[in-house]
């Protein structure tokens, strides 16, 4: 079967990740060769999702494709590939092939669990992403695609099933998803009403999306409670996925941390992600374009808004407290999530309003939610990619017990660096840009609906708590002082850098992130092809509204030009300066010393006065929640009586 | 030629910022040191010192010197691309590249190219100082951020040269959000020039300057410049934002004026500095905090356009 259309070649990448999910499980004694035959797999069905996403975004929209139906049972698989899917095909294509290789590296030691259990699950889990971001079933597809994504996620999360954290984590994962689920499925049965027979004469049964949307208008006028019902139904569904506040809590900071770290990284740079897709197909796209009237847009709008503001800020905030390092992944996630929320909460109250340039507006902040959604998968993998490396590396998630390791680890450190910059938007790296794009579009949204500025206000707070988190992740691990655990292996023989199978899927996710960092304007120029790719529903207004001529080349405008943000320039004049301040700083002729750090003339460098992570930002802490006395030293880690109370020697110098 | 007019501009800009951040620093400490009874050093007094510092030597106590020396150039480098938004008498330089929301991330992370240089160094002190930086920073930076916003959301724009020009006042109504955010900000602007009484990251006498405690020669040199630019940066932008009056008088008469309020605000933050007595960190966090709501406040009130 050659894939002639982006549809067919979807089907094919879920067909060849099935096939090589049996094959990995026959395979499952040599560790290695199961890895290399995983990544084979996914590699070639990421590229075939990738072909089909590129010829959706690059050349025309294709049509929906019906593979078969069992018109008896009542159900068809049909899939449309348009260009909202093919944004989350390149997400989950590129994410997965790139975790695929780590994983390789990552699986060969842990030598207690067999790989049998490992592969196949994760080809599965991938082909299920790719079926649910691209099915039109709202039923019964829908219902084999989540499980199949919760069932095989399930088993991936309590892949290491000694630890009875990792079993907890993993129960209530499942409990979650199964909710998530029903909820969605009991709001789709809410509004699906016949089937419709299509212009071409095809038959689209009772489930199918474009069905469900055709019936939409008349059930809206007739009885609106039930369809507002039903879409509150969705938003909780997809919410509890996306870890909306409040369920977000329930399950994602648990989850995250006991899967695998490759599998961390797909469950949180992608998997969440399928609940935002879901939101927006049914918020923007199933609504249909002649009742934007009628549906009451702006309410929902003001709901999502007013919900991702107090999740991106409780995320946030409670990832301040956490001391192991994939848990406070896990936590920001979850603040992130807040940020895309919102701006589809934006992008739906600006587009009810009648006010010239807010349809523009309301495009911006749509575009902004994917390119975040991209940038976030980039670097949010990433991230915990670079924890599983010091995972691999150390043993250990908690960032008290490490300490300097970038002197060990430079590919890794300096991957987590890019990526913490990234996520704390600082200015020139991509977290900067999609967060400019949603703040703009929110700010100068205000005329439209007054608390959009109050709410935009409370995400740039948040963004800088996300940075005081960062600087916590990063300068626990890679900075400060080498702790004990860090400098006892560090005499091992072999070094702790992970080898390249590990290193270079993080240098890949690097250039991405620097690259979207840099040409934010190519970026979404790039996305905005995704309405014109899919016009349908409320997003057909969303694509006559897409300002065609604000984003040309590097340079970010937003609608009516009040903005502008050009990272090249701005990278340009950053770069002269950092020559002149080196410049004055070799002025002098100083000469450069090596020498210990000063503590006070008494004291000698150990692991009982090494500044530990937990302790950093009490006080803020103490602010934003009940007070919580700093965690003692547990007595273990402290020396046995009779044993000097150093275990470090003084430091001593040494050349880098 | 407008390319080689606004490249001229942002030399300019860098220059004053360079010549003159010193000689504040030097008005600074003199008058400090009058109103506490002393003689104080001369005004050239900070130029010697950087001169100084410039050809000391160089101790590297971190682990990873490399990292020490990247921060601290990034830091003065972070220092003046902020300088070549802000317009300094003349126009913004970088007008056409960057808007306020860019100017609000660079404020902090010129901040944050210091922790780097402090959690780098290692020290306990150091990572201490980092800490409490890192509390101040996170409470802080929005109350500037916020009034920044409310003139954005008063001028519908995001522009430099139509932001900084007292839009917080540009309200259709009477402008009560201005008001309140004047309040707000005057009573922190101690705190983001890092003087007493809020100068706790620092703190010389309880964790001998936190961040920088490990930091000597040229890398000193550096960081000091960097602090003493801040000063100017952020005093100018308070200028901007709240007493714009006579901006646009003619050529040396704006920018004699301009000058001369940044100078009027730094005395002003000198004299409080010299007669107060630091708040410990948990004290000042939920000042701010307080601030900041107040902020968020006056935020809401002009987005309802007052």
């Amino acid at each position: 079967m050659i894939p002639s259309t982006p549809e067919y070649a979807v089907a094919l990448a879920m067909l060849i990740c099935t096939a090589g999910a049996a094959v990995t499980l026959a395979t499952a004694r040599h560790r290695a060769l199961a890895g290399w035959i995983a990544f084979g797999v996914l590699a070639l069905s990421g590229l075939l999702a990738l072909l089909g996403a590129a010829s959706v975004l690059l050349t025309e929209p294709s049509h929906a494709e019906t593979l078969f139906t069992a018109r008896r049972l009542g159900f068809s698989l049909r899939l449309y590939v348009d260009g909202l899917s093919a944004v989350f095909l390149i997400l989950i294509a590129t994410v997965s092939i790139l975790a695929a290789l780590y994983s390789i590296e990552y699986m060969q030691h842990r030598l207690e669990h067999g790989v049998g259990r490992y592969y196949p699950n994760l080809l599965l889990f991938v082909a299920a992403m790719y079926g649910l971001v691209s099915t039109t079933d709202m039923m019964y597809f829908f219902f084999i695609f989540w499980q199949m994504m919760t069932l095989t996620g399930y088993a991936l999360i309590r892949y290491e099933p000694r630890k009875p954290e990792n079993l907890r984590a993993a129960n209530r994962y499942l409990w979650m998803m199964q909710l998530a689920c029903g909820v969605t499925m009991l709001g789709a049965a809410l509004i699906a009403h016949d089937s419709v027979v299509t212009p071409g004469g095809e038959t689209l049964l009772r489930f199918d999306f474009d069905a469900v949307s055709h019936h939409l208008p008349q059930l809206l006028i007739d009885q609106p409670a039930r369809v507002t019902l039903a879409f509150a139904l969705f938003l909780v569904g997809f919410g509890i996925k996306l870890g909306v506040w409040p369920f977000g809590r329930i399950w994602l900071p648990d989850a995250h941390p006991a899967a695998p770290s490759p599998i961390s990284a797909l469950l949180s740079g992608v998997m969440i992600k399928t609940g935002i897709y879901g939101l927006m197909r049914y918020f923007i796209w199933l609504v249909p374009g002649s009742v934007q009237a009628e549906f009451p847009l702006m309410k929902w709008g003001l709901v999502l808004a007013a919900l991702g503001t107090v999740t991106l800020f409780t995320g946030t905030a409670q990832a301040l407290r956490q001391e192991q390092s994939k848990r406070l992944l896990a936590y920001s996630s979850i603040g992130q999530a807040g940020y895309l929320v919102l701006a589809l909460g934006v992008c739906l109250t600006l587009l009810s309003s009648t006010q010239p340039l807010m349809p523009a507006l309301a495009a911006t902040a749509l575009l902004g939610a994917l390119f975040h959604t991209l940038n976030h998968g980039v670097f949010k993998s990433l991230l915990f990619l670079n924890a599983g490396s010091v995972l691999h590396a150390t043993g250990t998630q908690d960032l008290n017990k490490l300490g300097g390791m970038l002197r060990y680890m430079p590919v890794t450190g300096g991957t987590a660096l890019v990526a913490s910059c990234a996520i704390a938007g600082v200015p020139l790296f991509s977290g900067f840009a999609s967060k400019w794009t949603i703040y703009t579009a929110a700010i100068q949204g205000h005329a439209a609906a007054p608390i959009l500025a109050l709410c935009a206000a409370i995400a740039i707070l948040t963004s800088t708590l996300t940075l005081a988190l960062f600087i916590k992740f990063f300068g626990a691990i890679f900075l400060s002082r080498t702790s004990v655990l860090v400098h006892d292996l560090s005499r091992r023989p072999q070094p702790l850098e992970v080898g390249w199978k590990m290193r270079l899927p993080q240098v890949i996710l690097l250039a991405l992130c620097l690259f979207a960092g840099l040409f934010p304007g190519l970026m979404l120029q790039f996305l905005s092809r995704v309405l014109q790719t899919s016009r349908q529903g409320l997003a057909v207004t969303l694509a006559d509204a897409v300002p065609a001529s604000v984003w040309t080349g590097p340079s970010l405008q937003s609608p009516g030009h009040p903005a502008v943000y050009v990272p090249l320039i701005v990278a340009l004049v950053f770069v002269l300066m950092c020559f002149f301040a080196r410049w004055l700083a070799s002025l002098g002729g100083a000469t450069r010393r090596i020498s210990a750090p000063w503590l006070c003339g008494y004291a000698v460098e150990g692991e009982l006065n090494r500044y530990r992570a937990g302790h950093l930002f009490d006080d803020l802490k103490n602010c934003l929640g009940r007070k919580r006395p700093p965690a003692p030293v547990p007595l273990t880690e402290r020396s046995a009586p009779g044993q000097p109370s150093n275990p470090i020697p003084p430091w001593s110098p040494e050349k880098n | 030629m407008k390319t080689a007019f606004l490249i001229a501009g942002a030399f300019a800009n860098v220059l004053l910022v360079l010549l003159l951040a010193p000689w504040f620093e030097g008005i600074l400490r003199k008058l400090t040191a009058q109103l506490q009874s002393r003689q104080g050093p001369p005004l050239r007094q900070p130029f010697f010192d950087l001169l100084k510092l410039l050809g000391k030597e160089d101790l590297e106590t971190g682990e990873m010197p490399a990292v020490q020396r990247a921060a601290t150039y990034l830091g003065l480098a972070a220092v003046l691309t902020t300088a070549c938004l802000i317009p300094l008498g003349f126009g913004s330089p970088l007008n056409g590249a960057g808007d306020v929301i860019l100017l609000i991330y660079l404020l902090t992370f010129c901040s944050v190219c210091t922790l780097m240089a402090g959690l780098a160094s290692g020290s306990t002190f150091s990572m201490l100082g980092s800490s409490r930086e890192v509390m101040c920073l996170v409470t802080l930076e929005p109350i500037l951020a916020v009034a920044i916003l409310i003139g954005a959301v008063h001028r519908g724009s995001f522009r430099l040269d139509t932001v900084l020009d007292g839009s917080v006042y540009a309200s259709a109504a009477f402008p009560w959000s201005g008001l309140v955010i004047l309040v707000v900000v005057v009573l922190s602007m101690q705190a983001f020039l890092q003087r007493l009484p809020f100068d706790i990251p620092a703190a010389e006498t309880e964790i001998m300057d936190g961040a920088l405690m490990e930091y000597s020669g040229p890398k000193l040199a550096l960081l000091k410049f960097s602090q003493m630019a801040k000063l100017v940066l952020y005093s100018g932008l308070f200028v901007h934002l709240f007493v714009p009056w006579g901006a646009h008088l003619a050529f040396p008469l704006g920018w004699l004026l301009f000058w001369l309020k940044v100078l009027g605000v730094v005395l002003v933050v000198t004299v409080i500095a010299a007669t107060h007595a630091r708040y410990r960190i948990d004290q000042a966090i939920r000042y701010f905090a307080g601030l900041l709501l107040v902020a968020l406040v006056a935020l809401v009130l002009a987005s309802y356009g007052y």
